[in-house]
């Protein structure tokens, strides 16, 4: 069929007329949208609608003479010197995409212009640069695009930019945001955002999220964070640092909330800046520098009731050198059964490779000394407690951390150390499902 | 007054109905306004999508809606994170889509093999997304009135829009409720030269909808819009006509009052107006572009199979306009037949009077069960298959309308319990009857020995139980008491 059409030179986008005997269909061709039968034409009809008709032999489609035309527009972006620089560093995802209104298909945005026409009022906010190192989705990135996504920041802040903005998909932006905040030393704001629903709909988040990213990335706070809805609302984003950001439910706008710390503050897209934190690192003038080396290869499990610790001897086997155990409550992982996990953590650690063990409660702070069995995990077998450090933060910390050391007690240092916020000594009671 | 004849009137109509489904069209929630009470779900603005600025129409109503800020009421059973526009929609509502389908059928349209939810730009706040979710799902379809066959364009599944709560200075407060409760949309094509042929098609079209049993009954349930315009003018949109009976008189009016704009030689202008109780209408807003339809991007296309056309098309509703016809060669008079069609009771009528009495039947299904719902009674409680119950008791113990009515209401308020339960429960004892059957022989000496004096006193008893016993028993009693007095 496909052959059919490019035959006639027809293509998607193309007014066509498709006769099924008596019955004849006029409509402009459209792209397919998911899972079809192969002899399905869709069809954009007079009324707008879509419908798709099967194909069948005997069936006829043509051009028709006359043909819709295509109705792009842009808007040109002007530099005004009193505005200040932003980069926007587009990766893919729902946040930077626009309607074909011709065929009705999602596409990446990924030039200036028309992310301009997206969110117009970025453009009267500051003079934005755009750079598009790739397009992923955020589920497939590696520690490789980390390692650009932070180098391509540091480029632009140090060649005039007062902050960087980072357009992300939403599922692996906490990691993304916890590599950046371990690579990045930046006196300036690099501020992570993305959108819960598409730009394609009246009720996107999109636009205030990138209006108040933008406030955020020309704000006093030099920190690497995320920076989206605070509520289901439209009133405010919560910015919040890289390193204790986590993506709490599928769906909703208000998705990203900070775990076990407050976010840096609250932010409306009128410009108002409420500050939640205590304490943030504050603009200077030295240099960004991103200090990438990474070893990728580290694993992050999960011990639960059954769970078999053999994973760990498997993937030791396969060269994994440094592992996170999500572990229940305090940090425990079975113990007094067959299928006990210090066996196989003992064995790694002697063999030089760290376990870092954090809780899958999410909130709260591993302990190596309530309970018998947390004493044989940390003290016989000598994981690393992970404090009160998100699983995922500790995950790509240890990656940073052994990209810097193969000692096994520098790393234990390191891994104990707050880097960029990611361990505190003190938990504030306000911190609990904010 | 300019007659329509002779005009060039040219008219269409759009009816919305909403669907009795159990649940919404993208969600579980349940399908109906809610009784509960409300909280403050959350606080929108919505803005315009991408590449919509273009035009200087919608450009205004973007500049409108962007200072504008929208409220939600969320209720605990009729809303959830869907209609809240955080969780992508469910699966379409098979229920719904069949009876849309159904309905698509029944005006002979064409069904397409692949069903497409499209999303339709509302940015007034009526919908959380901005859009509507609406799809085709038949077309090209015809029906016959007696002024001639009108086309039918389209029939749509939709869902339903949040209903205003109320308007404050920059913000508009919806309730959640009525958001996703399915819509079936039929529009038909400019084939109406008649006012009247106008009132017969949305009369048609209603009955057709009705005769699913799966369209909601009463106020707001159902909407008609009209399309009018005269001698290839330009087109007039009518929304928001309230009763059938409006629409020729509606149709007459915006026809005269365009062909007179026409005679001054002033251009109609194509807009929305709104039709006003005396049949006039008012200036409402100007007619938005062609509305921007887009594939909703959450869902997949629904194959329609032809093996399930062709099993719907086996198992399509009979027309209530059939069955009344059916009803009516059964030797019910016209306006009895009117009753039973009016009040939805032709299905029950036909199976009840098939070993009943027809005409007490039908008296039951109208004028008692009207009463009854109108002192609040549970009506909906007496199932056909109770009323089988009640008119099998009645057969045996015949009661007059006061103890029909007392017995229905018993079995509307305990539906567990059996009629000869409720009848006595709700009547006298043995004893209390005696002492009555007494009583009136003893007031009525004279008639005793008298040609009918067991009728006559019998009638006089009855009149004073009211239907709290039977009339067996005040009989059996009667005779007792006549034969010790002879």
């Amino acid at each position: 069929m496909e052959s059919l059409f490019s035959s006639k030179g027809i293509k998607i986008g193309d007014k066509v007329r498709l006769s099924k005997g008596v019955v004849v269909y006029e409509g402009i061709l459209m792209p397919s949208a998911g899972k079809r039968e192969a002899d399905s034409v869709v069809l954009k009809l007079p009324s707008g609608y879509n419908i798709g008709i099967v194909f069948g032999r005997g069936d006829t489609v043509e051009r028709t003479p006359e043909q819709p035309k295509s109705a792009e527009r842009r808007a040109a972006a002007s530099f005004d010197k009193n505005k200040p620089q932003l980069t926007l560093i587009a990766t893919g995802g729902t946040v930077a995409s626009k309607i074909d209104y011709r065929t009705g298909g999602v596409s990446a945005a990924v030039d200036a212009d028309s992310l301009l026409a997206t969110v117009p009022e970025l453009a009267k906010m500051a003079n934005m640069k755009l750079v598009s190192p790739f397009m992923k989705m955020s589920e497939d990135m590696q520690s490789d695009d980390w390692k650009v996504l932070a180098t391509e920041a540091a480029n632009a802040l140090n060649s005039g930019s007062e902050g960087v903005i980072i357009t992300h998909g939403t599922d692996a932006l906490g990691y993304t945001a916890a590599a950046l905040s371990f690579m990045l030393k930046t006196p300036k704001p690099v501020v992570l955002t993305g959108s819960q629903k598409s730009i394609d709909r009246g009720s996107s988040d999109t636009a205030m999220n990138m209006i108040c990213s933008a406030i955020a990335a020309t704000s006093e706070m030099a920190e690497v964070g995320v920076c989206m809805h605070g509520t289901m609302n439209d009133d405010y984003c919560l910015f919040i640092r890289g390193t204790r950001v986590r993506k709490m439910n599928t769906v909703r706008r208000d998705a990203f909330r900070p775990v076990n710390d407050l976010p840096l503050a609250k932010i409306w897209p009128d410009g108002r800046i409420q500050r939640i934190h205590p304490e943030h690192a504050r603009r200077g003038t030295g240099k960004a520098l991103a200090d990438t080396k990474f070893e990728s290869k580290v694993a992050l499990l999960k011990a639960y009731p059954g769970s078999d610790p053999s994973v760990m001897d498997f993937l030791v086997k396969k060269g994994i050198r440094g592992f996170v155990i999500e572990g229940m409550g305090l940090g425990h992982v079975p113990v007094n059964t067959e299928k006990s996990w210090l066996p196989s953590v003992k064995a790694a650690v002697q063999s030089g490779i760290p376990v870092v063990v954090c809780s899958q409660t999410i909130y709260g702070r591993v302990n190596e000394h309530v309970y018998s069995n947390l004493r044989a995990l940390f003290h016989d077998a000598h994981a690393i407690g992970g404090e009160d450090m998100l699983a995922e933060t500790a995950y790509v910390k240890l990656g940073w951390v052994l990209g810097h050391t193969k000692s096994m007690d520098k790393a234990r240092e390191m891994m104990l150390a707050n880097c960029a916020g990611e361990i505190s000594d003190r938990t504030l009671p306000d911190t609990f499902l904010y | 007054m300019v007659t329509a004849k002779g005009s060039g009137l040219k008219c269409g109509i759009e009816i919305h109905q909403q669907l009795d489904t159990l649940h919404k069209l993208f969600c579980g929630c349940a399908a109906r306004l809610s009784a509960d009470r409300y909280s403050v779900a959350m606080t929108r603005k919505l803005r315009p999508v991408a590449g919509e600025m273009g035009s200087t129409d919608s450009a205004a109503v973007f500049e409108k809606a962007k200072g504008m800020e929208f409220q939600y009421f969320s209720y605990p059973l009729e809303s959830c994170l869907v209609e809240a526009d955080e969780e992508p929609p469910h699966q379409i509502n098979q229920e719904a889509l069949e009876v849309a389908l159904k309905v698509a059928l029944m005006l002979n349209c064409e069904i397409p093999g692949e069903i497409h939810v499209m999303r339709k730009t509302v940015i007034d706040g009526s919908n959380t997304s901005g859009f509507q979710r609406t799809a085709l799902v038949g077309m090209n379809g015809w029906m016959q009135t007696p002024s001639g066959k009108v086309g039918i364009s389209n029939v749509c599944l939709e869902e339903d829009s949040c209903q205003i709560v109320r308007k404050e200075a920059g913000r508009t407060v919806y309730g959640l409720d009525r958001l996703g409760i399915p819509l079936i949309e039929i529009g038909t094509s400019p084939d109406i030269h008649e006012p009247q042929q106008a009132m017969d098609v949305a009369e048609k079209i209603g009955m057709v909808l009705q005769s699913t049993g799966a369209a909601k009954k009463g106020l707001g349930t159902i909407r008609q819009d009209l399309n009018v315009s005269v001698d290839g003018g330009e087109r007039i949109e009518v929304k928001g006509v309230q009763r059938l009976g409006m629409i020729p008189k509606v149709v007459e009016m915006e026809a005269a009052r365009q062909k007179v704009l026409a005679t001054k030689g002033k251009p109609v202008a194509s807009e929305v107006r709104k039709a006003l109780p005396d049949c006039r209408t008012e200036f409402l807003r100007p007619m938005s572009g062609t509305a921007r339809l887009y594939p909703e991007t959450d869902m997949s296309p629904i194959e329609i199979g032809k093996d399930y056309i062709a099993m719907l098309k086996r198992n399509l509703p009979e027309l209530i306009s059939d069955k009344a016809k059916r009803v009516a060669s059964s030797g019910l008079n016209d306006e009895m037949v009117n009753q039973l069609k009016q009040a939805g009771q032709l299905d029950a009528f036909e199976a009840l009077a098939k070993a009943f009495d027809p005409k007490v039947v039908a008296v039951v299904l109208t004028s008692f069960v009207k009463q009854l719902k109108g002192e609040g009674i549970a009506i909906e409680k007496l199932t056909q298959e109770r009323l089988h119950e009640m008119f099998s008791f009645l057969n045996v113990n015949p009661l007059p309308k006061e103890g029909m009515l007392d017995l229905m209401r018993g079995m509307s308020n305990s539906p567990q319990k059996a009629p000869k339960d409720l009848a006595k429960a709700g009547g006298m004892s043995d004893d209390e009857v005696r002492v009555l059957v007494r009583k009136v022989i003893s007031q009525k000496k004279e008639l005793i020995g008298q040609h009918n004096a067991e009728q006559a006193l019998m009638g006089l008893v009855m009149k004073e139980v009211h239907g709290r016993a039977s009339g067996a028993t005040v009989m059996k009693f009667l005779k007792e008491e006549l034969g010790a007095r002879k």
